[in-house]
């Protein structure tokens, strides 16, 4: 067959686009991860102050919650700051 | 795609090369897990380290490394909620 070099071409090609994206898959999947750890760790030292008991008070579970989200709030202003220089 | 992989080693070795890279991501994300929430609950839980870890003292450990995987919880769902 003289299609057979042209189908081995196809072939490495989809299989080097399935390995690029699922490499970015991948990469997305660990800065979310990244993110999550290091918020978790930021908004645990702000909101957790006593030794933590067998169930979060309703206090501590909202101030997670709007610690994460200022925090994003934040990153954007910050994003911005720069982009108008 | 079995008829391509029959073929190409190509896709299999892809296939083999990304559960590698997985599995890495995987453990490196467990043991940097591990050692925040040691970090976080040795300077919540053990104030004065005395001859050895006392009852109230670990289980004041188990405590919080529940509430930590809680708060990684909710700090997620934070972000990702449609109702932000």
């Amino acid at each position: 067959m003289e299609n057979s070099a042209e189908m081995q071409r196809f072939i490495e090609f989809t299989a080097d686009s399935y390995l690029n994206i699922t490499l970015q898959q991948e990469q997305q999947k660990a800065m979310v991860s990244e993110m999550v750890g290091k918020l978790t760790s930021v908004c645990w030292d702000k909101c957790i102050t006593s030794t933590p008991g067998s169930k979060f008070s309703s206090g501590e579970t909202t101030c997670l919650t709007n610690c994460a989200q200022r925090f994003l709030d934040m990153s954007v202003i910050i994003a911005k700051r720069f982009e108008m220089q | 795609m079995d008829s391509f992989s029959s073929s190409s080693g190509s896709p299999p070795n892809t296939e083999a090369l990304m559960d590698q890279i997985k599995a890495q991501l995987a453990q490196a994300y467990a043991q940097e897990f591990l050692e925040t929430v040691g970090n976080k609950c040795f300077a919540k839980c053990v104030t004065k380290p005395g001859s050895s870890l006392s009852g109230s003292e670990s289980s004041c450990i188990s405590r919080c490394v529940d509430r930590y995987i809680e708060a990684t919880g909710i700090v997620s769902r934070a972000l990702f909620s449609s109702t932000r």
